[in-house]
């Protein structure tokens, strides 16, 4: 979507007169503003609390050299890409259940709303008391924050499959498992993916919590010691680490969107 | 189905009383839950621990914790933080929605940062206000405010956005002035959005104020689960667990049971869509 | 001014020089009206008929008042039009009803947006729901009503305001064919009985001469008039539209406006258009 708006812009700019600075692409404006007052605001409050941007960047320069960061980030790599896979199979599995069949909507419905609304963080202690005090309480952490909203979307998502559509495959003798493959599942594709988007997202969130609350291991970990430290600056820098993280997986997860349902009209896919 | 076409018409009345109740979800709902707890005891009977309560021991200790004073004085510590820092996110997250819906150059400036403040793990602040604010109830407070305002803002963009532009032209049309198209359009036009982020929202501050006193503080309910699994109390811990979920559940219905009566209009057009 | 207006009586809405462009999603400038003149009797029936993108519903609003255009002038009875007014109320084409009001609210709001009182709107927009046969309905809301029943409450709201000119964007276009009829027949009846200007924007040939007095057709890129068909049918139409239908005249005027319709859409093949 980014790529075309560019395109679009740069080819239309000469045709205007003035460079209208409505046009200017208003994330990296906006982001840099963000930074300057960052800045500003750092050093002409002095409080250790908020350090300047120039700080918080030399300290994650730090870090990243000291090899803490990188350890880090790949062992919470390691536990989000586990908790995510997991999260994915089962709430694809759990959710077109639910969508095609309603006993098993009827039996599991309640439940996963419930545990989707549910602060997922308290069942940390009882991971912890399950699986132990290391890796997999924290991708089990995960999952509970990830898995709950892709089997939600992915049951609606089959369920708002045009009618007309499966009937149209039964007429053609598609039986179960082609009406479930060759119909349903792609027609739900955008609506499905939404929801893999939003459980990316709370993935890591979870992934963060699940590494703050069990400190063995990853970025969450880091985060903790460097409060315990009062060092602030440090905890930017991992804040910065995250938020790249958190973005740079949900890109990747519009990446795949974008592939897996080029079909959809780009007029409908604005209100997504 | 074939069995039932081969055995013909049956006398009406059994039949149709175990097809109500095939057709109702609570039957389902109650075989769901009596598989989980009775997997559940006999998992703990059988490999349970010091760690793992059964589920009667939960029972019974969630039972026995409603009735102690040190829970409800819990309730009421974290319950206050919950209350004031919801209340701030409602207060100021509304209107900033609805400025941002309404003045897209505002809101394209502010939206990469509305991107990142929705998929950032907000727990990762925490360090940061202990240092400034300390551990105190403000801290807790604000914490709440940044977990919830997110959804709230969001939503309100959202739904005053989505207003029908053909219903303002109307508005105008009639001869509306711009205060009249706020209060008799845009406004409530943009009420069920507004609702769905404050439900959304509910659900996120009930998870910022468990988080802060899990990760952080260590007071109120947070401060319970963490002394109890110190204590290896571990039903005690379970029961407190249930408890907590059971507020967050009790809050969300409450704002959802709010979020139907108030947009009843809306049910009508959109709750097959949303189904 | 037009000089083949002396002699006839004065013109209710007169239009000289209509001009309005606007920049389209690909930064190019789309004429939308170019030198459109037109006048438009008191108390006639006008239709407007033409294809798609050819700029009549932009002329409507322009009468309306709600969008702003770039050359000409248009007056109603003698005042230049600056924007919306109480003399003239609009019929939309998706009905542009409040979802969240009641039949009664949705048919009083023009009235309150001027500042009508209560009980006078309330009257008004009751003897108005009883004119287009929706008694009974007072309370229910647009998403329990059909199509043709919400069309009903928008041409209440709009007749609620006793204007003086009637404008109307394709307000059968929405709704199934037999109660399009039935609206049809409805309208001529109403208005046989009160007398207004209306403006009607249609893109069916059989609806603009049934009922209208003049047919305006318009062409498009840029869009203009093409030419003003009079039908010299007989009034009151409304007590056989059968008979009407069958008559030599009517399917003369219709077959002729045929015929320039398919000539536009000749100039303008899909191949032409799409680069």
């Amino acid at each position: 979507m980014s790529a075309l708006a560019d395109h679009h812009s740069t080819r239309a700019a000469p045709a205007r007169k003035r460079p209208s600075w409505r046009r200017l692409p208003a994330a990296p404006i906006s982001l840099a503003a963000g930074a300057a007052a960052w800045e500003l605001i750092g050093q002409l409050a002095g409080m250790s609390f908020f350090p300047p941007l120039s700080t918080v960047l030399a300290r994650l320069a730090d870090m990243a050299t000291s090899g803490l960061i990188v350890t880090s980030l790949a062992d919470s790599l390691v536990n989000l890409i586990l908790g995510f896979a997991i999260s994915l199979a089962a709430g694809l599995v759990a959710g077109v259940a639910m969508g095609r069949y309603r006993k098993v909507e009827a039996a599991l419905g309640v439940y996963v709303y419930a545990l989707l609304t549910a602060p997922s963080l308290v069942f940390a202690p009882i991971f912890f008391s399950l699986l132990g005090e290391g890796r997999g309480s924290i991708v089990a952490v995960v999952v509970m924050y990830a898995m709950f909203v892709i089997i939600i979307n992915t049951a609606s998502a089959i369920q708002s499959v045009p009618v007309h559509l499966v009937e149209m495959a039964r007429s053609y003798g598609a039986g179960e498992r082609q009406v479930l493959l060759r119909v349903m599942l792609p027609a739900a594709a955008p609506m499905i993916m939404a929801g893999v988007r939003l459980g990316v997202g709370r993935a890591v969130t979870g992934m963060i919590n699940g590494e703050m609350f069990i400190a063995v291991v990853g970025l969450g970990r880091i985060v903790t010691q460097a409060g315990g430290r009062f060092d602030s600056a440090g905890v930017l820098a991992v804040l910065l680490v995250i938020i790249a993280v958190a973005l740079g997986a949900v890109a990747l997860v519009q990446a795949v969107d974008r592939r897996i349902t080029r079909w959809v009209p780009r007029t409908t896919r604005g209100n997504q | 189905m074939t069995a039932a076409f081969r055995a013909g018409p049956r006398p009406a009345r059994r039949p149709d009383v175990l097809r109500r109740l095939a057709g109702a979800s609570l039957p389902y709902q109650l075989l769901t839950f009596t598989v989980f707890a009775a997997g559940w005891e006999l998992y703990a009977r059988g490999w349970g621990g010091l760690l793992i309560p059964t589920f009667t021991e939960t029972v019974a200790a969630t039972v026995e914790l409603l009735g102690s004073a040190e829970l409800w004085r819990a309730m009421y510590v974290s319950n206050q933080a919950l209350v004031l820092g919801f209340g701030i996110a409602v207060v100021v997250g509304v209107p900033a929605g609805i400025v941002l819906g309404r003045f897209r150059l505002l809101e394209r400036f502010a939206d990469v940062y509305l991107n990142i403040l929705l998929v950032t793990p907000m727990a990762a602040i925490i360090p940061l206000l202990m240092m400034s604010v300390g551990f105190g109830l403000a801290s807790r407070v604000i914490l709440v405010t940044i977990f919830s305002i997110v959804m709230v803002v969001v939503n309100s963009r959202t739904g005053v956005r989505q207003v029908d532009p053909s219903l303002i032209e109307m508005a105008r049309s009639f001869g509306a002035s711009e205060r009249q198209i706020w209060t008799r359009v845009l406004l409530p036009g943009a009420l069920p959005a507004i609702m769905t982020g404050i439900r959304l929202g509910v659900g996120r501050a009930v998870t910022g104020m468990v988080i802060v006193e899990l990760l952080m503080v260590s007071t109120a309910l947070g401060g319970l689960i963490l002394e109890y699994r110190g204590l290896f109390k571990a039903p005690l811990l379970y029961g407190t667990i249930v408890i907590i979920l059971a507020e967050a559940l009790l809050l969300i219905s409450v704002a959802r049971w709010g979020e139907r009566r108030l947009t009843r209009w809306a049910q009508t057009t959109t709750a097959r869509n949303a189904r | 001014m037009g000089s083949d207006d002396y002699g006839k009586e004065r013109a209710l809405i007169e239009i000289r020089g209509l001009g309005k462009s606007f920049v389209g999603q690909d930064n190019e400038t789309v004429e939308a009206l170019r030198d459109v003149n037109l006048d438009v009797g008191e108390n006639e029936f006008l239709t407007v008929l033409g294809p798609s993108g050819c700029g009549k519903t932009t002329l409507l609003k322009t009468i309306a008042g709600l969008i702003p255009w770039n050359d000409g002038d248009i007056r109603i009875d003698g005042t230049p039009v600056r924007g919306p007014g109480p003399d003239r109320s609009m019929v939309f084409q998706n009905f542009a009803l409040l979802p969240w009001a009641t039949v009664l609210d949705n048919v009083a709001f023009g009235l309150r947006m001027r500042g009508v009182g209560r009980a006078e709107r309330e009257e008004r927009a009751r003897s108005l729901i009883a004119m287009v046969g929706l008694s009974g309905f007072e309370t229910k809301r647009p998403g329990e009503l059909s199509g043709g029943m919400q069309q009903r409450v928008g041409l209440a709201r709009a007749l609620a305001m006793r204007p003086r000119v009637l404008l109307m964007d394709e307000p059968f276009g929405a709704v199934d064919e037999q109660t399009r009829r039935l609206l049809q027949e409805e309208l001529l009846s109403i208005w046989e009985e009160h007398r207004m200007t209306v403006v009607f924007i249609t893109h069916s040939m059989e609806e603009a001469v049934l009922l209208g007095d003049r047919v305006v057709l318009m062409s498009a890129r840029p869009g203009r008039i093409s030419e003003i068909v009079p039908v010299p049918l007989e009034r009151p139409r409304s007590s056989d539209v059968g008979a009407l239908e069958r008559s030599g005249q009517y399917v003369e005027i219709t077959a002729y406006l045929w015929d320039r319709l398919r000539d536009m859409h000749e100039e303008h093949r899909p191949s032409k258009v799409a680069g």
